[in-house]
């Protein structure tokens, strides 16, 4: 155990390293860049989301500062920090980037559990702009400069669950989900709501962050027999397994992935055994976005990646947090900030976008499904 | 009821043989150079990944992948031994502990940077296609890893068991100056322990590396699994790995069926402090 202590540490004395080595970066401009915490999950389970969350906000940025950035000529900077899929992570990243570094604001989160520990070291003291995590309390119990910009769990599953009940003829289905706070609240949501509208949820079992191998639980799942499985996985590297484990275990019924955890990376890796599988999502392809066009195009020209539903979501929480700052002629006045994120509407990568008081965001969502090969859009969601 | 019951001991099994051969790598090296080597997993994760660049660079085969990246991992460990561990042989244990510690957070870091931090699949032809046997779904990958293992581990013991070279290393791990003032050349005994040790880890990630997704930090999991496995056996003990791993695999596989899942990882460590109250030094430790 004793040994695990210091591997922490070894990395956050490498990662302070690095910091140091990109905070000198900004001198050279003349106006001083507004500068923003990137805190995502650059190691563990998480890496590929964190990457490409700070693709997505690369991308969107280079747009505006290519247009002559924010606040008469300021350019935004990024500067990422790795929360390690894991709260306490999460905590010392904001902590550090708030007293140390002194950033203009904190925009990041991949998962829920680390939002929920992250909200309270940001609480009325910095702009704190959460992407991805679903968890309802995250905003609920947020503060008066938090916001929120992918759906809760909540919002996103009572509309996909009535698709599920009304338009795909299924009688029994079990539940795999990953054992935090997002995967217990999904699988909770889920087993209700599905039971509701008549449906036989026969079980829920659940995996931890770090498993590699899932046919234990699947194999425990396909003994119950059901028309479906609903899996709530939230990172690309397990979900692809658990894809692929599924039908390797010989189980032929419906598969349904958990809203937000459906991109072109997971089709790659998971091959044939993700064809037909349905999911939600707020960011497709198929639906005609010219803002999204451009920033597309942005990234294809500085990253090998595809872009996703979790790329998006960053860019957007970058425009928003840049356009308010615009709006507001200020980069650190938060209560400022914050009313112009409440009183506006933003056109975002995702579409138009709004916050309501307590600074949950609305988007578009929509059902899809694997087709081909292809994420194909099938109804809107909401 | 069956049904579950044999897929659940046949998952074990297959789960457990790769613990046994990442965990003997480890429980060699210990035996043999006294080195506990935290960078063990890293070597795992540099065998599967070796193998997905042999297969997407070369376009060679999966089996010509898996027995190229084994050789070049085992030259890899060959060097780390030269540079890292050879200079330091008669510094005290936890100097090479803190520098093994240290190689193993390079080489994961220095993996996410070059091989990128995006999940990759190793594309085996027998990754997806499974055998029915009765109610049991096997997929021919888990078979290869069973049989490949089982392989592997019997080569393992018959060389040290009835060669010169392992020999050697028996006398080295009983008594280095002894070993050494009857002719025993440490020096080669080490570097063949070490392309050993690495050459099997790099086998394990070659092998299982099918049967998930990989990415740069899986050497964490790997190295986890096979200390839990290595500590329950007996530290330097091959037969010690091997009941351990297996062990591990079906405990955890039968635990979290009719347990619970919840405390799957719990069984593991729970099984260790078992073992360490009955055993102090492990299941099939060594006589001192």
């Amino acid at each position: 155990m004793q040994f695990g202590i210091k591997r922490k540490s070894l990395f956050a004395f490498a990662a302070s390293v690095a910091l140091l080595a990109g905070a000198t970066d900004g001198f050279a401009q003349a106006k001083p860049p507004v500068r923003l915490a990137a805190i995502l999950p650059l190691s563990g389970a998480g890496t590929f989301e964190g990457q490409q969350g700070i693709e997505g906000m690369q991308a969107a940025a280079a747009i505006i500062n290519d247009k002559g950035g924010i606040l008469g000529g300021r350019k935004i900077e990024i500067i990422p920090y790795d929360d390690k899929s894991s709260p306490e992570e999460g905590v010392s990243a904001a902590r550090r980037a708030i007293e140390q570094d002194k950033v203009d604001a904190i925009v990041g989160n991949m998962f829920s559990p680390i939002a929920l520990a992250m909200k309270e070291v940001t609480r009325d003291k910095i702009l704190h702009v959460a992407l991805a995590p679903q968890h309802p309390k995250v905003t609920e119990e947020g503060h008066k400069w938090l916001f929120r910009l992918n759906e809760t769990t909540i919002m996103r599953g009572g509309n996909f669950s009535k698709f599920i009940c009304t338009k795909m003829n299924l009688k029994s289905v079990a539940i795999l989900a990953i054992n935090d706070d997002y995967g217990r609240s999904e699988a909770g949501n889920y087993g209700k709501w599905l039971q509701e509208c008549g449906m036989q949820v026969k079980g829920t079992e659940f995996f931890q962050g770090t498993d590699t191998d899932f046919n234990v639980q699947l194999t425990k799942i396909r003994g119950l027999q059901t028309d479906a499985i609903y899996v709530a996985a939230s990172a690309t590297s397990q979900g692809a397994t658990i894809y692929r484990q599924i039908r390797q275990l010989g189980y032929k019924g419906t598969v349904v992935a958990s809203g937000g955890n459906m991109n072109p990376k997971l089709i790659e890796l998971s091959g044939n055994s993700i064809e037909g599988v349905y999911s939600v999502s707020p960011y497709v392809e198929d639906v005609e976005n010219p803002i999204a066009a451009a920033w597309r195009t942005e990234y294809a020209k500085r990253f090998k990646n595809a872009t996703s539903f979790v790329a998006a979501l960053s860019a957007a929480g970058l425009e928003v947090t840049a356009g308010a700052m615009d709006k507001a002629g200020t980069s650190t006045d938060y209560e400022k900030i914050a009313a112009a994120i409440r009183g506006n509407q933003w056109n975002t990568v995702l579409g138009d976008m709004k916050f309501n008081n307590i600074g949950q965001g609305f988007l578009a969502s929509y059902i899809v499904q694997v087709k081909n090969g292809k994420i194909t859009t099938t109804a809107r969601a909401n | 009821m069956g049904a579950v019951f044999f897929q659940q001991l046949a998952n074990g099994l297959v789960n457990g043989m790769g613990y046994v051969l990442i965990a003997v790598g480890l429980t060699l090296v210990f035996g043999v150079l006294r080195i506990v080597n935290f960078a063990h997993g890293e070597f795992y994760m540099l065998g599967s990944f070796a193998t997905f660049f042999a297969m997407s660079l070369l376009g060679v085969h999966y089996i010509v992948a898996v027995l190229m990246a084994t050789v070049v991992v085992a030259g890899v460990g060959v060097l780390a031994n030269q540079v890292l561990f050879r200079p330091l042989r008669r510094e005290h244990e936890f100097t090479i502990l803190m520098v093994s510690l240290g190689l193993s957070l390079v080489l994961a870091n220095g993996g996410e940077l070059v091989f990128g931090a995006d999940p990759k699949y190793i594309s085996s032809p027998f990754a997806d296609d499974a055998v029915e046997l009765g109610s049991v779904f096997l997929t021919w990958q888990r078979i290869i890893v069973l049989v490949a293992a089982s392989v592997l581990i019997c080569l393992v013991y018959l060389f040290i068991r009835f060669t010169r070279m392992g020999k050697m290393m028996q006398a080295t791990a009983q008594n280095r100056e002894g070993a050494a003032l009857s002719g025993v050349n440490i020096d080669w005994v080490h570097t063949y322990t070490f392309a050993l040790a690495c050459g099997l880890a790099a086998a394990a990630g070659a092998l299982l590396g099918p049967t998930a997704v990989i990415f740069p930090t899986i050497g964490e999991w790997a190295v986890l699994k096979a200390f839990i496995v290595v500590v329950m056996g007996g530290l330097g003990s091959m037969g010690g790995a091997v009941a351990g791993g297996l062990i591990l695999g079906i405990v955890e596989a039968l635990g979290a069926n009719y347990i619970s899942i919840a405390f799957k990882d719990a069984i593991g460590y729970g099984i260790v402090v078992a073992v360490l109250l009955w055993r102090p030094a492990g299941l099939f430790a060594p006589r001192q």
